[in-house]
């Protein structure tokens, strides 16, 4: 059987638009019917680039990646939208392209007559759109409104309408472009239902789609674009998952680089804040760094020190983010300018709107300080930590029994934890689910 | 661009969804609705009329008598052409909404523009007739039989407009100054056509040469006024110009939309 969608080294390029290239690129529009044959190749941006992939028919193929990938172009691509710069698409059958629903809805007439407009550019006869007419209203469940001019629809019902038209077309392949995200959950899960249906008749789905849960459950196969390329092709869990896995890398080295700068910025004159360690206590707060807005992100009198703080994974490398349960080492260099014999080690995990979720020092533990001298590490292992997918910060501090600060430093550094699962809160433990009696489902997780 | 015109002929039942949409669109709300399409045109009329009767009394008050009867035919074709060409020239920008998110066959949204003023061009028809029947009645040597050619002068003026339109509407993708131009060059040509006089009372030779020969409305004003006015049969010579401006002019813009047709997305 030939595919029903089929890339072959399919590129797309498209022009910058400075001024002086216009001239040329009318040139060449007119002697080549291409806007970019003249122009060098500094002067293009590669959206696509060689891309080769099969479709089969009656197959859901996701495209999934970061904003500005090439999934949308590539989308544009297949509907005949755009014209590919380089290879080639080959698509079977009549396409119906659900990128922007109810695109041509005139404002000011009634959602009956752009019913049959829209019908008409999606290139239905008229007789066509009078046979599915009621089909198409009761789908968008706009009965009532389909008189009113559409200005007065709100968005979700415009995308209802919109929805319900292009999916009437009877298409032998569907292309969605994230439309599924708008419109209320009753209405999504309709959507979702048609298109199954659409799929159970053996048409073809390319869906491009931000929603990872939805593409898990969706797909038979996916594509991970990444700068206009392949980066991975097969079975959706694995694609997801390193696609989720490579986005938590991106963000821990975020984490990194930002855990740097505020470094160089709070660390960056620690003679000052030694001089400031005056005997009254109470200068603690003078000597503080502000961060953004104000905030006061680091105290003490700095007769110790924390030099710098990291996390570090189970073998041992410095990383920023971590899936819940793995193992995280807390990592903090400590520097005492003269020798303390009271001393305590201590950190925090809050979420970003401040709530502390776990903390700990060396007195709760039962340590009872003797001497601290030089420079010294400390480490704090968590073999599995549990914490709920979200963005922490880390405060780290060296103080005195009774909590008078040497060095307190908040949000030394950020990190991001991810988990297969979602969950409400900030603790994740492991759990499972499990049912007796008379409980049926109608879809259960892959996992269970 | 043969392909042009023929998805033109294919898609015409959505070009003709279209210009409704776009006729409805425009009256929606208004109380006086059709009627507006009327408004503009008598206004000009009534204008010009006072202006060459009563402030310059122009030498060929004896060849256009009475001269509203005159001027209307002539203007009222005019405003239909300076109005397809300057909504259908912005078409693709204010269209761009449809061809970038939907397969569709961008040469149809000029067209929709060149058919809709059309319309209203045919809507103010049964004035002129009346105008000319009035005329007729009260004495005047008006109006006549030369009227049933005007199916085929409007025809092939469509032609003109449609080509000239659908190429400059894919101009104006590229280049925005195009509709800036196009407004220019309209206000001027107005007075370049024979609309507010016969052509015979250019007595320059070269000027006289020149509009005849070069200027694409020339030939389709003069028709009017022959056959509307005069109600004589148009010219041999005549009906030669106007089917080779339209031949052209249509070759042309077709043309140039197909080259520009595939870019047309991306540069919009």
């Amino acid at each position: 059987m030939s595919a029903a969608i089929e890339a072959r080294g399919l590129g797309k390029d498209y022009r910058r638009m400075a001024a002086g290239y216009k001239l040329r690129t009318l040139k060449s529009a007119l002697l080549d019917r291409s806007l970019t044959d003249g122009l060098k190749q500094s002067e293009l941006i590669p959206a696509v680039r060689d891309l080769n992939f099969a479709v089969s028919p009656g197959e859901a193929f996701a495209v999934i990646g970061a904003n500005g990938s090439g999934k949308s172009t590539l989308l544009k691509m297949v509907a005949g939208i755009l014209k590919p710069t380089a290879g080639e698409i080959l698509v079977n059958g009549r396409v119906a392209a659900l990128i922007e629903l109810g695109a041509g809805f005139h404002p000011e007439i009634s959602g009956r007559e752009n019913v049959f407009i829209n019908g008409a550019v999606l290139g239905l006869s008229k007789r066509e759109i009078d046979r599915r007419y009621r089909e198409i209203v009761e789908f968008s469940g706009l009965e009532e409104f389909m008189d009113e001019p559409v200005k007065n629809y709100s968005s979700g019902m415009y995308v209802r309408l919109g929805f319900s038209v292009a999916i009437h077309t009877d298409p032998d392949v569907l292309l969605v472009d994230e439309v599924l995200a708008v419109g209320d959950e009753a209405f999504a899960h309709r959507c979702i239902r048609r298109i199954e249906e659409f799929l159970a008749r053996g048409n073809t789905v390319l869906l491009v789609s931000h929603s990872l849960g939805l593409v898990e459950e969706f797909a038979d196969r996916c594509l991970w674009m990444e700068n206009g390329r392949v980066r991975l092709v097969g079975e959706p869990r694995r694609v997801v998952d390193a696609y989720r896995q490579a986005v938590a890398e991106a963000e821990g080295r975020g984490h990194q680089e930002a855990k740097e700068q505020r470094q160089s910025a709070v660390q960056g004159e620690p003679e000052r804040a030694g001089d400031a360690g005056d005997e009254s206590g109470a200068a603690a707060e003078a000597t503080g760094d502000e961060g953004e807005g104000g905030e006061v992100l680091r105290w003490g009198t700095r007769e110790a020190e924390v030099m710098s703080a990291r996390l570090l994974a189970a073998d041992g490398t410095e990383r920023y983010n971590f899936s819940t349960g793995d193992q995280v080492v807390f990592e903090l260099q400590v520097r005492a300018h003269e020798e303390l014999e009271d001393f305590v080690f201590g950190i925090g995990v809050f979420t970003f709107r401040g709530l502390e979720c776990w903390g700990t020092n060396t007195t709760l533990a039962g340590f009872e300080s003797d001497a601290l001298r030089g420079d010294v590490v400390v480490r704090l292992v968590c073999p599995s930590l549990r914490l709920a997918p979200g963005e922490y910060s880390l405060d780290a501090a060296v103080h005195a029994r009774d909590g008078y600060a040497y060095d307190y430093q908040r949000k030394i550094l950020t990190f991001t934890m991810t988990a297969r699962e979602q969950g409400v809160g900030v603790y994740f433990p492991r759990h499972e689910w499990r049912f007796e009696g008379g409980v049926k489902w109608s879809r259960v997780p892959r996992d269970a | 661009m043969l392909d042009v015109s023929r998805r033109l002929l294919r898609y015409r039942s959505l070009l003709s969804t279209l210009v409704v949409r776009e006729l409805k669109a425009r009256y929606r709300g208004s109380f006086l609705g059709y009627f507006w399409s009327l408004v503009n045109p008598l206004l000009l009329l009534a204008v010009y009329s006072f202006v060459f009767t009563y402030i310059f009394t122009p030498k060929f008050a004896d060849e256009a008598n009475p001269y509203p009867l005159f001027l209307m035919c002539g203007l009222f074709p005019w405003i239909w052409v300076s109005t397809s060409l300057l909504e259908g020239t912005d078409s693709l920008l204010s269209g761009a909404g449809l061809i970038r998110k939907a397969v569709f066959p961008a040469e149809i949204l000029p067209m929709v523009f060149v058919l809709s003023n059309l319309v209203h061009f045919l809507f103010a028809l049964p004035v002129l007739a009346a105008g000319l029947l009035w005329g007729h009645l009260s004495g005047f040597p008006v109006g006549g039989w030369g009227a049933v050619w005007l199916p085929l002068i409007i025809g092939l003026e469509f032609l003109v407009v449609g080509g000239l339109t659908l190429g400059l509407a894919a101009l104006n993708v590229h280049f925005k100054d195009v509709k800036d131009i196009l407004t220019n060059v309209l206000s001027v040509l107005l007075y370049l056509t024979p609309v507010l006089f016969p052509l015979s009372f250019i007595k320059v030779a070269w000027g006289h040469w020149a509009i005849r020969w070069l200027n694409p409305f020339a030939p389709f004003s003069t028709a009017f006024q022959e056959v509307l006015f005069n109600g004589l049969q148009p010219e041999p010579v005549l009906l030669a110009q106007m089917a080779g401006w339209a031949l052209v002019s249509w070759m042309l813009g077709s043309w140039l939309f197909s080259r520009l047709a595939d870019s047309l997305v991306e540069a919009v």
